[in-house]
């Protein structure tokens, strides 16, 4: 019921606000999954810190993410914010983030973040470790908080890795591996994980491992790419 | 924090602005990134504004093994670049010469070409850039191309920076710009005066034990005619106050030997004649050594024969000097020989024991002279050979002989000749049973006294076996037949178990007793092992367990269970050299048990290149020592002496050298997959 009454407070809040609106119209256009080679697609590494797991009910606390450009991570479009939250308690996700309670009061508010977000990523294709849950969350903060559809598209890196790394033997089934088993896998030298940045940096590494692996594959396209992730997807379902 | 709105620029494609970025440099992953970097010079001097700076428009690149990064022919180079993760190989033509490749471990290792490059790099010389050190900053200064190929030596991750940016930052800190232009003249100068002066530290004066025995002899040794009359002879000694007199004949080939310890033996023993020739109060064929034999050898010899002189001799065998055991200890050189003949002599199993306390103290002496791992090990196997058959001596003195002749076998470590200052027994008996006695009764002779002998070793420092692979055990008791019966069952039901036994016992030696029957059954054995490819190839199976602890950026991949965040140099460092010498040798029937004579052997055969013999056994020593000094150090310190090793601990240069010591390793088992289609 909480719950409830919070959303609509939100959108009330947001019609009275023409310049969280202005700023909203101003979402950018998402790449297309095209012929769109994959050196020159603009690719947005992300990571949230959520309050939860459950994204029909937790909030995005925390905004990490790079940018690949040219097969190269740009490591000056680095992107972290945390977002200002009223919490009812300290729980434990909280403390695993690291994020404190005083950060988080001190955050910038979840529309000026979003928007900022939304603004510097730009015509980019999203991706994330496990990326239907950033996915999720994303899109339902943007539509709660800014009343807008998210229409760019994610692609997981779990499964371009699995796509790519069929053999890869990691200990357990690709879809139980975690961001941790490929970090492990591929020796990277990761430090301060679970922190959004960090995280989105690790990922951001893999896939340049990824790219590299693609471009060795004869992999060069969106398209391609897109092609060779859903043929895994298809091939998982069938072992199922 | 909020920000005004007013500062946010948008851009073309929304990007973040100059104020954005100010403020991202300071986010989690620059500062990071700025952490990493502060741990290398001249990043660790500079101002931190200053290395924040050149961050700011640095970008992360992925190369995988093999990718070249930069090449003479890409023209004028455009972007500085720091080795974040893995490493990038240089590879320059023809530059022989440069001091890198002279002699310096790491170098001569760095020259063995790696399988992932083209095969013909016979006129190139290589260097290796780590984590941290940046390039190419010649030909960024020059406003060049490279000279050099640069080419990730396994999956690399590199930051890479605008040249323009590069020469923003230049301009602005003094000691980056001092940093650049010193390595203008020669960064591979600056990374070898490293090097070398690390060396000499670690390694003291390293000639000392393997310095010619020529420069340390007496030269022109006082000789004489066979026929000389003792009492002259003894008149010489005195007059030139020498210890020893050489007899030699015509063509000064030494025949005899006469020494002031023999003086005492004749005038003892009662029965001398003055005038009797010294040819026949002399010890005949004296042991002699070439001249170019090293300290260390003419150590060895003496503590094996338990004689203090050596004779000194050229190509021809001529003698040209002698060397004491009194040379070597006024150069301060080790208690071997006198530590060798006191064990040997030890009246009971408590002097046994203190004199092997000094053993610990000889190796720390050892390794402070520079002695390499090899040596170290032979001493060690050496001084605990005298200690066993001491003890059995002594233990067969005390229960009175058995009446059954048998050969005391070692095996694993002791039978490779590869003992360090921990280890545990692995041994067995071979007997004969007399006529009239089963093989049964014999062994119900016999293991009493095994128990006893294994108790004895056990105080003597050699403690028991975990997995009983012992003497007193009775399945490691037998006949010659029981043996041969149970080797070869063992080689034709190549169990899981069986396999990880083979690392034990296929490295036997015998030690006490009639080594000619253990020698000879073992050839048999290694016959039956070179016909039987499917049990080689399943060794060699079973030997790829043990991969060297490197990960795809040659980062350390440190060892499940125990201390974290340590490498164990035992089995992860050396097992995979001890495993591939030792298929390798025996599928070609090679007898030699070890790793070091194996491979040596491998060459002589033709199935390995005398140049990866060279850098496998380098890189095997070099794992070897740090062991040993791990060792020394824990025993100094009185803690528990274990094998593993925290990387982070070592220093730069130590690191690195491990680092290549374990992808040779990766190289031999490359071979070994090869070679067995695994």
């Amino acid at each position: 019921m909480n719950i409830l009454g919070g959303r609509f407070f939100n959108l009330n809040w947001l019609k009275k606000d023409p310049k969280a609106k202005a700023r909203a119209n101003a979402l950018p256009r998402p790449q297309a999954i095209d012929f769109t080679p994959l050196k020159e697609t603009r690719f947005v590494v992300m990571d949230l810190e959520t309050t939860g797991l459950n994204i029909h009910k937790d909030q995005v606390i925390a905004v990490g993410s790079v940018v690949i450009e040219n097969n190269e991570i740009q490591l000056n479009q680095s992107f972290e914010r945390t977002i200002y939250r009223t919490l009812n308690k300290v729980d434990d996700t909280v403390l695993i983030h690291g994020i404190s309670p005083e950060e988080i009061a001190s955050g910038e508010p979840a529309t000026d973040v979003l928007a900022e977000f939304m603004k510097y990523s730009g015509e980019c294709v999203f991706l994330a470790y496990h990326a239907p849950f950033d996915q999720g969350m994303l899109s339902r903060a943007l539509k709660r908080d800014m009343g807008l559809p998210l229409k760019h598209v994610f692609i997981d890196v779990a499964d371009i890795a699995a796509a790519l790394f069929p053999g890869v033997n990691l200990g357990r089934s690709m879809q139980n591996a975690g961001l941790d088993d490929w970090v492990e896998h591929f020796g990277l030298n990761v430090s301060n994980r679970h922190n959004a940045s960090a995280d989105a940096l690790a990922t951001a590494e893999i896939m340049l491992i990824l790219l590299r692996e693609a471009e060795k594959q004869a992999i060069d396209t969106l398209a391609q790419l897109a092609e060779k992730v859903k043929g895994y997807k298809r091939l998982r379902v069938m072992k199922r | 924090m909020r920000y005004p709105p007013s500062a946010h620029k948008p851009e073309a494609r929304g990007y973040m602005t100059q104020e954005e970025t100010g403020k991202s440099a300071v986010q989690q992953n620059m500062r990071a990134l700025m952490t990493f970097l502060t741990q290398y010079p001249p990043f660790n001097q500079m101002e931190a504004s200053h290395t924040a700076l050149l961050l700011e428009r640095a970008v992360l690149t992925f190369y995988a093994d093999g990718d070249i990064i930069l090449s003479p022919d890409l023209g004028i180079v455009d972007h500085f670049y720091i080795v974040k993760q893995g490493h990038i190989r240089g590879e320059r033509k023809s530059i022989k010469d440069r001091a890198l490749i002279n002699g310096t471990t790491i170098s001569s290792a760095d020259s063995i070409p790696n399988e992932n490059t083209e095969p013909d790099r016979s006129p190139s010389a290589t260097f290796e850039i780590s984590p941290g050190e940046c390039f190419p900053i010649a030909a960024l200064i020059g406003e060049r191309a490279t000279r050099t190929v640069h080419r990730a030596s396994g999956d690399t991750f590199c930051l890479k920076i605008p040249r323009d940016h590069f020469v923003n930052v230049f301009t602005e800190s003094e000691i980056f710009r001092d940093f650049c232009l010193r390595g203008v003249s020669s960064l591979l100068d600056q990374v070898n005066r490293k090097i070398q002066s690390k060396a000499v530290e670690t390694l003291g004066n390293q000639h000392s034990l393997d310095q010619a025995i020529a420069e340390l002899a007496v030269r022109n040794p006082i000789v004489c005619t066979p026929d000389l009359p003792l009492q002259k002879a003894i008149g010489v000694m005195h007059n030139k106050n020498v210890g020893s007199i050489i007899i030699t004949d015509d063509s000064r080939q030494p025949k005899g030997i006469f020494t002031l310890r023999d003086v005492r033996r004749v005038i003892a023993e009662g029965q001398y004649d003055f005038e009797a020739p010294i040819s026949s109060v002399m010890t005949p064929d004296p042991m002699s050594l070439h001249s170019s034999a090293s300290a260390f050898e003419a150590a060895l010899l003496m503590a094996k024969h338990h004689f203090a002189h050596v004779c000194v001799v050229d190509d021809d065998n001529a003698l040209t000097g002698v060397v004491s055991e009194r040379d070597l200890f006024s150069l301060q050189r080790v208690d071997l020989v006198h530590l060798a003949r006191s064990i040997a002599n030890a009246p009971s199993i408590v002097t046994l024991l203190s004199i092997r306390e000094d053993i610990t103290k000889l190796i720390d002496t050892m390794i402070a002279y520079g002695a390499a791992s090899q040596q170290l090990n032979h001493i060690i196997t050496l001084l605990n050979d005298y200690t066993v058959v001491r003890v059995i001596e002594l233990t067969v003195q005390s229960f009175g002989d058995p009446g059954i002749p048998f050969t005391w076998l070692v095996f694993g470590s002791e039978g490779r000749k590869e003992q360090t200052l921990v280890t545990d027994q692995d041994n067995g008996i071979l007997f004969q049973a007399p006529p009239g006695m089963t093989d049964e009764d014999a062994r119900s002779v016999l293991l009493p006294l095994a128990k006893e002998i294994n108790t004895r070793l056990d105080e003597c420092g050699f403690t028991w076996c975990k997995g009983n692979i012992m003497a007193s055990n009775p399945d490691l008791c037998r006949s010659l037949k029981e043996w041969e019966e149970w080797y070869s069952r063992f080689i034709h039901t190549n169990t899981p178990e069986n396999l990880l036994k083979s690392s034990i016992f296929l490295d036997m030696r015998p030690i006490w007793g009639d080594e000619k029957v253990a020698t000879e059954m073992f050839k048999r054995v290694v016959g039956i092992i070179q016909k039987n490819t499917l049990f080689q190839k399943m060794m060699a199976a079973c030997a790829m367990h043990h991969r060297p602890p490197l990960n795809m950026f040659k980062g350390f991949i440190y060892a499940k269970g125990g201390e974290k965040h340590t490498i164990d140099l035992k089995t992860q460092g050396l097992t995979p050299f001890v495993d591939a010498a030792r298929i390798l040798s025996l599928g070609q029937g090679i007898i030699e048990s070890n790793t070091i004579d194996r491979i040596h052997a491998l060459v002589k055969c033709g199935v390995m290149d005398n140049k990866d013999a060279n850098a496998w056994i380098e890189s095997y020593g070099l794992i070897q020592l740090l062991r040993m000094r791990n060792h020394q150090e824990q025993s100094r310190t009185g803690k528990e002496l274990t094998n593993r090793i925290s990387p982070a601990q070592l220093n730069q240069l130590d690191q690195r050298i491990l680092r290549e010591a374990f992808r040779q390793a990766k190289r031999l088992q490359h071979k070994l997959e090869v070679t067995y289609t695994l």
